[in-house]
């Protein structure tokens, strides 16, 4: 049998997680290769819709990656994405989606082994967990 | 003009929609001039054999869930025997409370066993899950609320059997609903299919609550406090679903001081109504902390039942059903 390769969305911050995204690539850590980047302008606008639309429409785990709280290059938009992440993990776990398929983490632009570390720990822990239960789903359509 | 003719029907719920029907009073009389309801088990006694006998039928008003099989062969039946197919209610529009059983489906051991043949009273075949009624069969038009209000059901009723025969009532019927579906039927056509009997905005739109800035200090179930009768009940703490749920009710419960509930669905705009409540909940937490927002979430109970009570079978995007379990799937007949 095939081994289950999770997908995994990851939106990551404009201003810092990308830039360390990018960095990871031409520094070559070995990253597995089961993440979808988005690039957003700010952890902060990742609405909650947006993940769960990630999760009906297939991914496997959600990842929102923002700068360290202090830094964010719209003074709090890290802090919004904080409030937000326990209700929704909570609602997620209600709705049969794991904890620890969506992460938010703070790393800056320059911590690149620290996102290639994430991103192949958050692959593997999403593996041993298996597909989610939407895998087979067709994408969502609607605005999210 | 000949008399149309009427069904309403109730599957897995409460029959409170029927009652609905009966609640628009003196005019339920004027109604039963123009036409007549020749199918109301709940009401009437009517029998399905009876329903043959009737022929086709202009509209069927369906309320309820399917969670059975015998919900589900009456929908295919009035479906094929009715020209408009009505959801009424938020059960047969998103599925209603009886879908809240799929928050945790339980195991197929756990589930009633389908009494065998020798039993004198057969109970009906769950279901694989509670589906609304556009999963089964095609529905024409939708009265969202639990029940639906009287105005939007009389309005709907109205529009339908009336159909621009009778300019007094539309423009009553007009004057309640949305400019697009108020246009359409004063003059004359029917609305367009898949049109929703209720507002298009959010519940807050409607509500006379003074809003102010909202901090959220901590989470209160409806019996722990006793709300100020002028504030917005989001930021007195308790979970209000207005902003994510379609008006057309005119705030009925937010004015006595009660919490939206969210049974008329969700607004146009929302994609999802619990994604929307996360967001707007979780925004007004007064707070920088990891720690404490982590202690102050933990304070909720029920975030799905809260979130999806009326509408986990069509609005939750997590739990909706795929295409291979509604309609599309072989088994249906």
């Amino acid at each position: 049998m095939t081994r289950f390769e999770p997908k995994i969305i990851a939106f990551l911050c404009n201003w810092c997680s990308y830039v360390a995204a990018d960095a990871a690539g031409v520094s070559r850590f070995v990253q597995k290769p089961n993440v979808r980047v988005i690039r957003v302008f700010c952890s902060g606008m990742v609405d909650p819709s947006y993940v769960i639309k990630a999760f009906a429409s297939g991914a496997d785990g959600v990842l929102v990656a923002g700068c360290h709280p202090g830094d964010c290059h719209y003074l709090a938009g890290n802090i919004k994405a904080l409030r937000r992440s326990f209700l929704l993990r909570k609602l997620l776990s209600e709705l049969g989606v794991e904890g620890k398929r969506f992460r938010l983490e703070w790393i800056a632009a320059s911590e690149s082994p620290l996102y290639a570390k994430l991103m192949n720990e958050m692959i593997e822990d999403v593996r041993n967990l298996g597909p989610c239960m939407r895998s087979s789903q067709k994408p969502l359509k609607g605005v999210a | 003009m000949p008399k149309k003719k009427l069904a309403v029907y109730t599957a897995t719920g409460c029959a409170a929609c029927e009652n609905t029907i009966l609640d628009i009073h003196y005019d339920l009389g004027s109604l039963t001039r123009s036409a007549d309801i020749v199918f109301w088990p709940y009401v009437l006694g009517s029998q399905w054999d009876g329903l043959n006998e009737q022929g086709p039928v202009d509209v069927c008003f369906f309320a309820g869930a399917i969670r059975t099989e015998a919900d589900r062969i009456a929908a295919v039946r009035l479906r094929s025997n009715s020209k408009f197919m009505v959801a009424c209610g938020a059960c047969a529009a998103f599925g209603g409370l009886p879908s809240l059983t799929d928050i945790h489906p339980g195991t197929p051991e756990n589930r009633p066993e389908h009494l065998d043949e020798g039993n004198e009273f057969l109970l009906p075949k769950l279901e694989s899950r509670v589906f609304a009624l556009e999963h089964i069969v095609d529905v024409d038009y939708f009265v969202p609320g639990c029940p639906p209000t009287r105005d939007f059901l009389w309005a709907a009723i109205q529009s339908l059997v009336y159909m621009g025969d009778s300019p007094a009532r539309m423009s009553f019927a007009a004057s309640r609903l949305p400019m697009a579906l108020a246009e359409s039927i004063t003059s004359g056509i029917v609305p367009p299919r898949g049109s929703v009997f209720a507002g298009e905005k959010a519940v807050c739109a409607s509500c006379s609550r003074i809003k102010e800035e909202k901090k959220f200090r901590g989470f209160y179930r409806p019996y722990q406090i006793d709300p100020d009768s002028g504030r917005c009940l989001l930021e007195q703490g308790l979970l209000c679903q207005g902003l994510a749920t379609r008006e057309g009710c005119g705030g009925l419960c937010t004015a006595v001081g009660a919490a939206c509930r969210g049974c008329f669905g969700k607004a146009e705009a929302v994609f999802d109504p619990g994604a929307k409540m996360v967001s707007a909940v979780s925004s007004t937490f007064d707070s920088t902390e990891a720690s404490e927002i982590e202690g102050l979430t933990k304070t909720f109970v029920d975030l799905a039942g809260t979130f999806y009570r009326y509408t986990l079978a069509t609005q939750c995007a997590l739990k909706t059903p795929n295409a291979e379990e509604t309609k599309h799937a072989p088994d249906n007949s």
